[in-house]
């Protein structure tokens, strides 16, 4: 991101168009390097879950342990709408987004003034407590079985039944995240989070309202998770409280750490394409899948913990650039 | 599955997204009528759901080796139709999400012609709906929910394990009648706890017993001794417990640790063989069911033992049990189904499993067994109890004592049977590989 | 009076299951502390060292041969106590191999550490199934430990209450090391601030290495004794760290009595609900936390640290 610079103020970028290009025709080959198209669907869901969940980690440096919460409240929030409102996208699609939104900002007025290990673990907790009302409250989500026949409502009497409907669909979700998100990284927004990202303290002694910053990021992210749900309950036809899990919250941390969300707007990206396309293909190979997956793992962070982003960019970038890009880009900031 | 050959659909669809562009995607005929390739020489692919991971990874295996046992005898007959039966099999985790994934997967990536496989009603539910959009034909081989057959059938999806319920209406009167009348519910609290306690409730009502409290285990307690204290405290006849997975092992830990396994008297559910196979047998407690048992004394039971043992010499689990039946079972009638049938054409295919009645000879049980309407397969179910304790020592194996049978029509369960709305042959694709 | 009589075998319980707790915690505090690190492999040690006590109590290996069944004709308590030392100093070699993997990652954010224990957890996990499959197994316990007991009136597992009272032993033999001896000193230190701790001279290399290493030998030994009463699966390490992160959050990170005090409460009020209003029994310990946090904003007896900057 050495180049930022040059491009604040700009909507679209080079790296927008490649990437939007190469996701707009995916359905066309997708199926012929081996995968599927509903493989595609769910790819591009949790890209924007982890675009928006590296909004707080990569950006701000705050993890959250329980971001799977406000992915199911929007899971949930959707398929509700359907069922008790009214069968209608945008409406199913606006309630995901506030009802996430608006759990993700009453958990942040709590922990906005956390910080470092204690933020991490609170937002466990909160998790945790998510997870458990959905499991416990059968009447509204179905409890363990999860709420069921979803539908996939048309969008302007377009069907979305088939798959690659649904993937453009979710695609003009993600292009709008990715500039939206690009836009508010590069704000003065963006300058003040990466700020509170480097040292917090120091951030509120230059007068910046730190925990406001954070009740909003924290809230923003939360909205976004919320839309990946929403958009999830309809490729799955059903909204389940595994997803909230600790397990699986723990999944978008993964995802983003070893796309190189530290380092890259796009690592969070990257991170879900292997995430993804690791797992399908070493399931499909072999019962040990998590054994060969967890040396994955170990052997990104042993060799390369700033993840793909970062091998990209040591291939891409000479010496001088690469050492903006450490001082421009959502860096690690936890030194000792 | 390499080498990757365009199907007529994959042409039909890049055609015609070459003509008209990205549009044309959101228009076109959507009703999933697929035809994959019923040439003769493509084999017919299994995709086997049940899990590797997660709770049930051990059940997982042992309903995927019946389903092997069972492709292995067809395929030495000659395979089904000419053609022969392959399989393939992901892991789906023991999680709901994870199970939508991959049913998408082995259908529109793997072409599979049926699906088999589940443990867990959650992983179980979410294959069938996607099954269901697509209409491939899909056996629930071992998961025991109420729901399955209930709120949550389909037409494309049938039924092998006997139900919560089922265990309830085989245990219950007869428990009333020789133990006592005051009943305490130890519940899991889930959608597969509450249905079972809930038919419980009704039939103890029914024949004149009293619940005199219901204690609710939230999903993933580890701590059962709080619940044993409170069940001295209430002092109940009989404890009905409906508490699965692995919260089910914990309990039986720290009943066995607290000897309480005797008294008061318990009722469990189901209690799959997997589950307790090579434990010492003062885990096992009270009185459960099951459907099948490797010591039955029934023709033809001995020689599917001796099979098993054939194909399987290095496992740690010498003798089959219930899990491992009902895959090798419902594979078994799926794959007659089919020759049956004359095609691998879904709606045939269904049309020939649905009513079947399969003789007590074939199912190896006393009762003979039939499909109901509600695509639930039902069969006689077994009360048993551990062994006596010496029978044990001399063969570790034989851990069940079976007590009693109960023939189908004695336990079906009717509540499931009116709540399962299953949708018309009309409204299910056409599916054939 | 009647309702607190019934109450007291509830608090018994509940105290019991408390410092089984903090014993789970014990070990995945000393980490957090000193190397500010999220152990995530933390239930898979403590998986490890149950199925590794298992082998040594009960081996099943055919080579052994001669030794192998004049072993197993050893007083099962004998080979009982063997396997309380020697599986944790198994699990303890594992630990530092990780700790050692885990060096590339000092200095950057901790999450990258915490990436890599995640891939560790997954691979012991896998690798236990491997080994032994993944049905249910049993470790045995000396008999006299087995069987119920009376105590006014109710039934009460034994082995729960030897489970306690080694908890409690652990708990004060980690204690002791920690104030009486020199190298407990440099760990407090270390946990206050391991730059000073260098600064000083120490072999922070060397300290890190022992802390992991000591920590995962807590979580082994932790998995020996909870075995008997949650059973013995592969996965069955996922149900001791979130309670294991939950006494940390609420005790404070870095405080040892913050994480016993934190374990008792959580036992406390995880027992006692579930006897009173037993659908609530796992909700009430994450409402606990929520309760005191927000109160209290380091947990109990959390300080300022490090870990917040």
């Amino acid at each position: 991101m050495a180049d930022i610079g040059a491009r604040i103020g700009r909507w679209v970028t080079v790296e927008m168009l490649i990437a939007f290009a190469v996701l707009v025709t995916a359905p066309f080959w997708i199926e012929a390097v081996g995968l599927y198209q509903y493989l595609g669907v769910e790819v591009l869901i949790w890209m924007i879950y982890a675009l928006g969940f590296n909004l707080l980690l990569g950006y701000t440096g705050k993890p959250s342990f329980g971001h799977g919460a406000y992915f199911g409240i929007g899971a949930y929030a959707f398929g509700l709408a359907q069922h008790h409102v009214m069968t209608n996208i945008w409406l199913g699609i606006a309630f995901a987004i506030l009802a996430a939104g608006v759990a993700g900002a009453m958990v942040a007025t709590f922990i906005s003034h956390r910080r470092g290990i204690y933020f991490a673990l609170m937002t466990i907790a909160f998790g945790q407590v998510f997870w458990f009302t959905a499991v416990k409250w059968h009447a509204v989500t179905g409890g363990e079985d999860g709420l069921q026949n979803i539908p996939r409502p048309d969008v302007f009497s377009i069907s979305l039944k088939e798959n690659e409907a649904l993937y453009y669909f979710a695609l003009v979700f993600f292009c709008i995240v990715v500039i939206a998100l690009w836009r508010l990284i590069h704000s003065p927004f963006g300058k003040v989070i990466k700020a509170i990202k480097q040292n917090e303290m120091r951030a509120g002694f230059i007068g910046y309202n730190v925990r406001l910053f954070k009740f909003l990021v924290f809230t923003i992210s939360a909205g976004i998770a919320g839309l990946a749900g929403g958009l999830f309950a309809m490729a799955q036809g059903s909204a389940y409280p595994d997803v909230m899990s600790l397990q699986v919250s723990g999944l978008v941390v993964m995802m983003t750490l070893i796309g190189g969300g530290f380092v890259s707007f796009w690592g969070p990206v990257l991170g879900t394409i292997i995430f993804f396309v690791a797992r399908d293909i070493l399931g499909a190979l072999t019962e040990t899948w998590l054994l060969w997956y967890g040396l994955m793992f170990i052997v990104v962070v042993l060799f390369k913990p700033e993840g793909l982003a970062g091998i990209w960019q040591d291939l891409t970038r000479s010496r001088r650039s690469r050492k903006e890009s450490v001082e421009a880009s959502p860096l690690p900031s936890l030194r000792r | 599955m390499k080498e990757k050959k365009i199907s007529r659909r994959q042409f039909f669809k890049r055609a015609g997204l070459a003509a008209a562009g990205t549009g044309a995607v959101f228009y076109g005929p959507w009703k999933y009528n697929r035809v994959y390739a019923s040439k003769t020489d493509k084999p017919i692919l299994i995709g086997m759901t049940s899990d590797a991971s997660g709770q049930f990874a051990n059940s997982g295996a042992s309903d995927r080796r019946g389903m092997m046992m069972a492709i292995d005898e067809f395929n030495k007959k000659g395979g089904v139709l000419g053609r022969k039966i392959d399989y393939m099999h992901i892991d789906t985790e023991s999680n709901p999400a994870t199970g939508s994934r991959v049913t998408e997967r082995m259908i529109t990536r793997n072409e599979v012609t049926f699906l088999i496989g589940a443990l867990s009603s959650g992983v179980a539910n979410a294959i069938s709906q996607v099954a269901q959009k697509y209409g491939v034909v899909y056996m629930n081989s071992n998961s025991s929910s109420p729901t399955e057959s209930g709120e949550n059938c389909h037409r494309v999806k049938f039924v092998w394990d006997g139900n919560g319920t089922n265990f309830a209406k085989a245990a219950v009167k007869n428990a009333i009648e020789k133990v006592g009348n005051q009943w305490l519910l130890l519940t899991n609290d889930y959608v597969w706890g509450h249905n079972t306690s809930k038919s419980t409730r009704k039939l103890v009502n029914a024949f004149g017993g009293t619940i005199v409290d219901e204690l609710l285990v939230p999903q993933g307690t580890r701590d059962f001794t709080s619940y044993l204290l409170k069940i001295q405290q209430i002092k109940p006849d009989v404890v009905a417990a409906a508490v699965a997975g692995d919260d089910s092992k914990v309990m039986r830990q720290q009943v066995a640790q607290m000897g309480m396994g005797k008294k008061p008297a318990w009722i469990n559910n189901q209690q799959d063989w997997p589950d307790v196979y090579g434990l010492p047998i003062d885990n096992l407690f009270g009185v459960f069911g099951t459907t099948w048992y490797y010591d039955l004394d029934l023709p033809g039971v001995k020689e599917f033992v001796q099979r098993y043992r054939q194909m399987y010499p290095d496992t740690t689990m010498k003798a089959p049990g219930n899990v491992y039946y009902n895959g090798y079972m419902c594979t078994k009638e799926l794959l007659s189904a089919v020759e049956r049938a004359g095609t691998t054409n879904n709606l045939k295919v269904i049309k020939q499993l649905e009513g079947i009645k399969v003789s007590a000879r074939d199912r190896m049980q006393h009762h003979d067994a039939y499909m109901g309407a509600n695509h639930q397969m039902q069969q006689t179910v077994y009360l048993a109890t551990a062994n006596d304790e010496a029978l044990w020592e001399k063969d570790k194996n034989a851990m069940f004592k079976i007590l009693s049978n109960v023939a189908p029509s004695d336990v079906e369960d009717t509540d499931a049977m009116a709540v399962c709305k299953m949708e018309s042959y009309a409204e299910t694709p056409t599916y054939e590989g | 009076m009647d309702f607190i009589i019934g109450l007291l075998p509830f608090i018994v319980n509940g105290l019991s299951l408390g410092l089984l707790f903090a014993l789970i915690a014990l070990g995945f505090m000393l980490i957090i502390g000193v190397m500010e690190l999220i152990n995530l492999a933390h239930g898979s040690l403590f998986a490890l060292g149950a199925y590794l006590a298992m082998v040594v109590i009960s081996p099943h290996v055919p080579w052994l041969g001669a030794f192998g069944s004049w072993y197993l004709g050893l007083p099962i308590v004998l080979r009982y106590v063997l396997a309380i030392v020697l599986a944790p100093a198994l699990v303890a070699v594992v630990g530092m191999v990780l700790e050692v993997c885990l060096r590339p990652t000092y200095g950057k954010d901790p999450l990258y550490g915490l990436l890599l224990t995640f891939g560790a957890a997954m691979v012991l996990e896998e690798s236990i199934r491997v080994v032994w499959g993944s049905a249910e197994q049993m470790l045995q316990v000396p008999p006299v430990l087995v069987g119920p007991f009376l105590f006014g009136g109710m039934i009460y597992s034994k082995y729960q209450f030897f489970a306690s009272a080694f908890a409690i032993f652990i708990i004060v033999l980690v204690w002791l090391f920690l104030e009486r001896t020199p190298y407990g000193a440099i760990i407090k230190a270390g946990a206050h601030d391991s730059e000073m701790v260098r600064a000083l001279g120490i072999n922070l290399t060397r300290l890190r290495l022992f802390v992991f290493g000591f920590g995962t030998a807590l979580a082994a030994i932790a998995g020996i004794i909870m075995s008997p009463i949650w059973g013995l699966r592969p996965h069955v390490g996922v149900d001791a760290v979130i309670p294991a992160f939950l006494i940390i959050t609420l005790g404070g990170v870095g405080s040892f009595w913050g994480a016993v005090v934190a374990g008792v409460l959580v036992g406390l009020a995880v027992g006692i609900t579930a006897g009173f209003a037993s659908e609530w029994s796992l909700l009430s310990m994450y409402l606990l936390l929520i309760a005191v946090v927000t109160i209290r904003a380091r947990g109990l007896f959390g300080k300022k640290s490090i870990l917040e900057a």
